[in-house]
């Protein structure tokens, strides 16, 4: 009798607890994410957390770093299937579209056009294409989207103000033609500071700066001509964009020892304000602000060099989830990543993470230095979304040839001829 | 006639030459050493600034913040067990089968361990698709015996290529006496072989610890539970895709390495002997 009272009691207060509580209890189905993101695994169990008493659905975020060997696992674990409902796929579009023709990603474009295509119009469209195969794609893959983009990034020139204002210029203005960009170059010498650093070392960023100017000087298609190879590199534009390595160099504008620079030292050396100039991505903000919390600097678009085409950046999906097509929670899947990319989940990523946030309406939540890199989203390119590809050798000849060209070895027509040489190398190679 | 004073002089001045070499050489193994301590007591602001190897101000806290941040309590233990497990599994397969390619004739002994020498020029890299279909289909996958079965198998050729060549050199005198005075096959690897080999199982140990410790990528691949992932899985915690917590990462650094370090000082008398004795021959 005693025991029954006690019990009624605790069943009772037991409903007025649950009753008070707001979330859903454990539902018993649950999620798992595979994900190689160290840095943002904090603010994704966060999210979890509050998807949990939202939904009663357990979302279990598994880290598994560093990206080679998350890479690693994935591609064994779709030979074993054991996949888990969400992962994400590093690397090349033919990696992500050799997974999608095995059968192991689901084609998110019902879902994303559902309502009016709400979910798919939340994101900037740019970081879409990165997960989207169109009509006719060279992989042979289904049209449709098959990733959902996490957060996105965008590579350009960063200053910093307070050695900008040193040097005599408005801290408010950075540099807008190419001729500015030099002006300030001319001054560095004087004033004893290095002027512009990259990872130019790991020269994929060599390549981007490169293809910024291309796009801006002969505008897309005579770029994706160039790659076809109805163009060729010995065309003027593309020694005039060879040339303007020349006339940073020349002009003192690029950092002692660029071409081996690493990006690592890149960003030591901007966050130590020992360089007015860096070339670098929107993660950067991240580092920068461990690096030197004080540090006062600014974003902005390569300086025009032409004034023929816009300015075009590289820029996209910064990390990206797919979804298991074969997982029996490939709905619960899709919801959970909807909710995810929701603007006030993605605003929440955005402030703890310091990434740009994949959705649009979040960007007005983030610092003036992120709104900055997100809104040149605009301005957005990536070699991924042009459809064809440039031969590797071709890549390696080119970037190397500005190297060259960077330390004085060889001019700008002598790359531009080499490069063209093995172009053509590779085209009778491919016929 | 050269005088006594010229042959000391000559003496000194060689002395000094071979002393100034060896501490630069010295200076130069304990430098990243240094740094990393030193690193581990700065702030990720001073890092990149304080290039001093005593930082102006010491920052203890990294060690107990990366012992939390980094779940070192559990990752310890599990790697102190996994190392442990192949250790001694590798020592007992590698002594017998050593043993028995330098003392039993049996058909095809060439061959096989031929192939055993051949598998230590495969990275383990290269057998990742296959080890994890194949422990998926043993029920091993997400399993610690799975891991440690597949950590024995990478250490074993090594250690078997070194003990051969120690057994090989034994005489064989000691086997016939202890077969005189009774001992089986079993009995002489037990008894004399293992005893002999001590100084090359120092190295065999030392080696394969080191291996094991440091190993995470087959963890990263074989495990789906965090629970299960060894030590090296927890410093990772700390290098981000484009920003890395150095300080926590170096505090956790000099944690990882304190037991490597004491077994290499502990057996330390033996590996000289391992290595002088051509333990590790060829």
């Amino acid at each position: 009798m005693r025991y029954g009272k006690f019990l009624s009691i605790l069943v009772i207060a037991s409903l007025f607890l649950f009753a008070g509580c707001s979330s859903k209890p454990y539902s018993g189905k649950s999620i798992t994410v595979w994900h190689w993101m160290t840095d943002r695994e904090p603010a994704f169990n966060e999210l979890a957390k509050r998807y949990e008493a939202k939904t009663g659905i357990k979302v279990n975020f598994e880290l598994y770093a560093p990206s080679d060997a998350y890479s690693q696992k994935v591609r064994a674990a779709a030979q074993g299937a054991n996949l888990p409902d969400i992962f994400g796929i590093l690397g090349e579009k033919r990696d992500f579209s050799s997974f999608i023709k095995a059968g192991f990603i689901l084609n998110l474009t019902p879902y994303m056009l559902e309502d009016n295509a709400k979910w798919k119009n939340s994101f900037f469209s740019k970081a879409l294409a990165v997960n989207e195969f169109n009509d006719g794609n060279s992989y042979a893959v289904a049209p449709g989207i098959y990733g959902v983009p996490i957060d996105i990034m965008t590579i350009q020139m960063v200053y910093n103000k307070s050695l900008f204002k040193e040097l005599g210029f408005n801290p408010n203005r950075p540099p807008q033609t190419f001729e500015e960009l030099l002006a300030v170059g001319k001054k560095l010498k004087a004033a004893n500071l290095e002027g512009l650093v990259s990872g130019w070392g790991e020269i994929w960023m060599i390549d981007c700066l490169a293809n910024n100017y291309a796009f801006n000087i002969m505008g897309k298609d005579k770029v994706i001509a160039t790659i076809k190879g109805e163009v060729p590199y010995t065309d003027a534009d593309w020694i005039k964009v060879l040339s303007l390595f020349k006339q940073m160099q020349e002009s003192g504008l690029l950092a002692s020892g660029i071409v081996t620079m690493v990006n690592k030292t890149a960003e030591q050396l901007f966050a130590n304000e020992k360089a007015v100039f860096a070339f670098n991505g929107s993660w950067s903000v991240n580092v920068y602000k461990g690096m030197n919390p004080k540090l006062e600097y600014g974003a902005f678009l390569p300086p025009k060099a032409s004034d023929k085409y816009p300015m075009a950046i590289w820029g996209g999906a910064g990390s990206s989830f797919m979804i298991n097509a074969r997982s029996k929670n490939k709905e619960e899947a899709v919801k959970f990543l909807s909710w995810l990319t929701e603007t006030p989940q993605q605003a929440y990523l955005a402030e703890a993470t310091n990434n740009l946030p994949a959705n649009k309406d979040s960007i007005n939540k983030i610092s003036d230095v992120m709104a900055s890199f997100a809104k040149a989203m605009d301005y957005a390119t990536h070699p991924n979304v042009w459809g064809v590809s440039e031969f590797s050798p071709v890549i390696e000849a080119f970037d190397k040839g500005i190297q060259s060209i960077i330390i004085g070895e060889k001019t700008p027509e002598q790359v531009a001829a080499e490069v063209q040489k093995i172009k053509e190398r590779e085209l009778a190679k491919k016929r | 006639m050269r005088s006594t004073i010229y042959y000391k002089a000559k003496k000194t001045s060689e002395n000094i030459i071979i002393h100034l070499f060896m501490l630069t050489v010295a200076v130069t193994c304990i430098f990243p050493l240094l740094w990393m301590v030193s690193s581990s007591l700065k702030t990720q602001e001073t890092i990149f600034k304080d290039m001093s190897i005593i930082p102006k101000a010491l920052h203890f806290e990294n060690y107990y913040q990366a012992w939390i941040q980094g779940g070192f309590g559990r990752y310890f233990l599990n790697s102190l067990i996994y190392t442990v497990a192949v250790v001694i599994g590798i020592i007992i397969i590698s002594s017998l089968a050593a043993y028995a390619f330098s003392r039993l004739k049996f058909p095809g002994k060439n061959i096989i361990f031929f192939i055993f020498i051949a598998a230590m020029m495969i990275p383990i890299q290269g057998s990742f698709v296959a080890l994890y279909v194949l422990l998926n289909k043993l029920h091993l996958r997400n399993t610690p015996v799975g891991y440690i079965l597949c950590m024995i198998n990478v250490g074993l050729s090594t250690s078997i290529f070194l003990l051969k060549t120690f057994f090989d050199k034994m005489p064989k005198e000691l086997e016939d006496a202890a077969r005189i005075d009774g001992c089986s096959k079993f009995g002489i690897w037990w008894n004399v072989a293992l005893p002999l080999a001590k100084p090359v199982l120092a190295v065999v140990v030392v080696f394969n610890a080191l291996n094991v410790w440091n190993e995470f990528i087959l963890a990263l691949l074989i495990f789906d539970s965090r629970p299960l992932m060894p030590l090296q899985v927890a410093l990772i915690t700390f290098q981000g895709e484009f920003v890395t917590r150095y300080p926590l990462l170096m505090a956790g650094l000099t944690i990882s390495i304190i037991p490597i370090l004491l077994l290499y000082v502990l057996m330390q008398k033996y590996i000289v002997k391992g290595v002088t004795q051509g333990a590790v021959v060829g």
